[in-house]
């Protein structure tokens, strides 16, 4: 007789915001081995940028790969062909973007930590933390003039620029959110309940985490020094007081206060460039075609973004190549799954903030 | 215990945090991104606009009854399609005379209604496009 | 950025002498299509915590030929080598179709010669 059963999770699953099926094979309540399905959501974007968009639009257009992270997937594109016309953006600008990106994170890591929460059965601190997060949300559309598609960034600079109102507004809510992430740190650590589905539960060593090129918070739980951040110099990360995040034990728990810790530090480089903004234009013109390639990468909520772009001297691109923070993880995402109990899979899905639509693109 | 205790008995008569929403309007920022306005006067019919546009939410196409404007001299028509639109506000940055001509305001699109007919007739305005 | 060009009878074993799991950190594994039926295969990497070094090997291919599959060095790279069997239509060994495609959509989209 067959000792294993079949249980599948997803493709619609309550625990899921987006389509995604796991296959486990159980025994007992243990997971033994897990298959994955990740495609319900291709769109052919790459397919797109490099045959229906001049170079220029396609900003717009991979801005369409993800809601969440939508701000890193046009500074990438922006970034990588920035390179190829080989132009200088203003000071100002790059401050501008990190602003808008660190936002971006601050909400993304809000809404990750309210969905693990929800997934391990705590729904008054789902809502409590996804009702905070309208205060970001607030900030993001004053500045920008919508809360989830910016069309923010722009090849040469940025699209809008910052007022005296919207500064005040952005310290103050800041501030507020920064005081209620303090109370949400408390409740992560010390409560009972939430330990008992966090602590020990989904570890990564930090061995597998390097065997399997883990990015992002999910490595940074583990104790590997991964962050984009540090790695690239296209914006001025270090001068704002960007520091590294990272953990040890690996499990559901320490990838929270990797995320908690980080809203923190995005909360201090927000403040900090909107009390230092140097003076200057938001935009410069950049003239030409892109030819050439290009690696870029910048590091998304979720990890590691990169873009590989290739341009022959006329307006179509050659390639778009998008490798998406939540697609590279899902060999390691697979790898964790094994060993724990079923009851835990979606408290786990959870915690590795999984983007589907990213990964499809 | 005892503050958990305390604390929902306050949450009762506390307001929510979501907006009654028909009966309280929702306050929309003056600089919200909305629907692209035109000023058929101010336009000098360069078409820039037309070109920038990532979706392509904007066609002049010819018409019969082409407007006063002297600066129209191929008799064409402007043409908007706020189902289309990303309100990246490209068109404005492009156009030689934004505020005047051509410009972005907070106002949200009516949700388009199958009497309409907005695909249909877009789709027929950008075959005339294609054949011009 | 460097690009080092080899063989697709080496290039397992040049990956396999300069992969060092704790140093490099494998991105991707990215198509790209030439002119007359070729196309590019790049096996992109990265240095931890170094400023912005990437290397890229890369092999010109057919369309028939097929890829050695470099899941068993680094096991991540199993996800990229599905993606680049749905979008450019080759084969790479031991990694099957159908991440993305379904059986009714276009096929190998990304090729310059799509079905
Ligand atoms: S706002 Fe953007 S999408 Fe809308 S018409 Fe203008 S350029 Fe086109
Ligand atoms: S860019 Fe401005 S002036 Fe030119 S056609 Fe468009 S609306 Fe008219």
């Amino acid at each position: 007789m067959k000792k294993t059963i079949n249980i599948p999770l997803g493709s619609q699953h309550i625990s899921l915001l987006e389509p995604v099926r796991f296959k486990f094979e159980c025994e007992n309540e243990k997971i033994i081995s897990v298959d994955s399905d990740v495609g319900f959501v291709h769109r052919g974007i790459e397919r797109a940028c490099t045959t229906k968009f001049k170079f220029d639009a396609i900003g717009y257009v991979v801005a369409r790969v993800c809601g969440l992270c939508a701000i890193t997937h046009s500074l990438s594109y922006t970034a990588a062909v920035e390179k190829l016309l080989g132009g200088e953006i203003t000071k100002k600008a790059k401050y501008l973007r990190i602003l808008l990106l660190e936002l971006d994170r601050i909400h993304s890591h809000m809404l990750c930590l309210s969905h693990t929460c929800e997934n391990a059965g705590f729904e008054a601190m789902f809502m409590r933390i996804m009702g905070d997060r309208e205060l970001v949300m607030e900030i993001q559309e004053l500045l920008t003039g919508n809360r989830v598609q910016f069309d923010y960034i722009n090849i040469g600079g940025v699209n809008r620029d910052i007022n005296s109102e919207v500064a005040k507004k952005i310290i103050e809510n800041l501030y507020e959110v920064k005081q209620r992430v303090l109370g949400y740190m408390d409740e992560f650590t010390n409560n009972w309940s939430l330990s008992l589905k966090f602590k020990g539960i989904g570890a990564l060593s930090l061995d597998d985490a390097y065997s399997f090129n883990a990015i992002g918070p999910l490595a940074r739980a583990s104790g590997l020094n991964i962050d984009v951040r540090n790695e690239i110099d296209y914006l001025p990360f270090n001068e704002i007081g960007f520091k590294m995040q990272t953990q040890f034990e690996g499990d559901i728990n320490a990838r929270n206060i990797v995320r908690l810790n980080e809203i923190f530090n995005s909360i201090l480089m927000c403040e900090n460039i909107v009390n230092g903004l140097p003076e200057g234009e938001i935009f410069t013109k950049l003239k030409g075609k892109p030819n050439g390639e290009a690696i870029v990468r910048f590091e998304a909520p979720r990890g590691e973004l990169m873009y590989y772009v290739k341009g022959n001297g006329s307006a179509m691109l050659e390639r778009v190549r998008i490798k998406t923070p939540t697609f590279a993880c899902i060999p390691a995402f697979t790898h964790i799954f094994v060993g724990e109990n079923y009851a835990d899979a979606p408290a786990i899905l959870a915690s590795f903030d999984p983007c589907l639509s990213c990964t499809a693109k | 215990m005892l503050t958990s205790l305390i604390k929902a008995f306050t949450n009762l008569f506390k307001k929510p945090q979501t907006i009654d929403y028909p009966v309280t309007p929702i306050i929309k920022d003056r600089e919200y991104r909305g629907l692209i306005e035109y000023g058929e006067e101010s336009c000098i019919y360069c078409l820039k606009c037309e070109k920038a546009c990532p979706p392509g939410a904007i066609l002049f196409v010819k018409t019969e009854t082409p407007s006063e404007n002297e600066k129209n001299k191929k008799g064409l028509q402007y043409h908007y399609n706020p189902y289309l639109c990303i309100y990246c506000s490209e068109c404005v940055r492009a156009c030689p005379k934004p505020d005047e001509a051509l410009w972005q305001s907070n106002k949200k699109p009516l949700p388009a209604t199958k009497e309409g007919k907005v695909n249909e007739s877009w789709f027929e305005l950008e075959k005339l496009k294609k054949t011009e | 950025m460097k690009k080092i060009k080899v063989s697709l009878e080496s290039v397992r074993e040049e990956i396999e002498s300069f992969y060092d799991y704790k140093k490099w950190h494998f991105l991707t594994l990215n198509g790209l299509a030439l002119a007359d039926n070729r196309m590019e295969v790049q096996w992109i990497f990265s240095k931890y915590e170094a400023l912005d070094e990437v290397v890229v090997y890369y092999a010109e291919i057919e369309y028939t030929d097929i890829i050695p599959s470099i899941a068993d060095m680094i096991p991540s790279a199993i996800i990229s080598q599905r993606e680049i069997v749905d979008m450019f239509g080759v084969k790479v060994d031991g990694s099957e179709k159908g991440l993305y495609l379904d059986e009714d959509s276009i096929q190998r989209p990304l090729s310059g010669c799509a079905i």
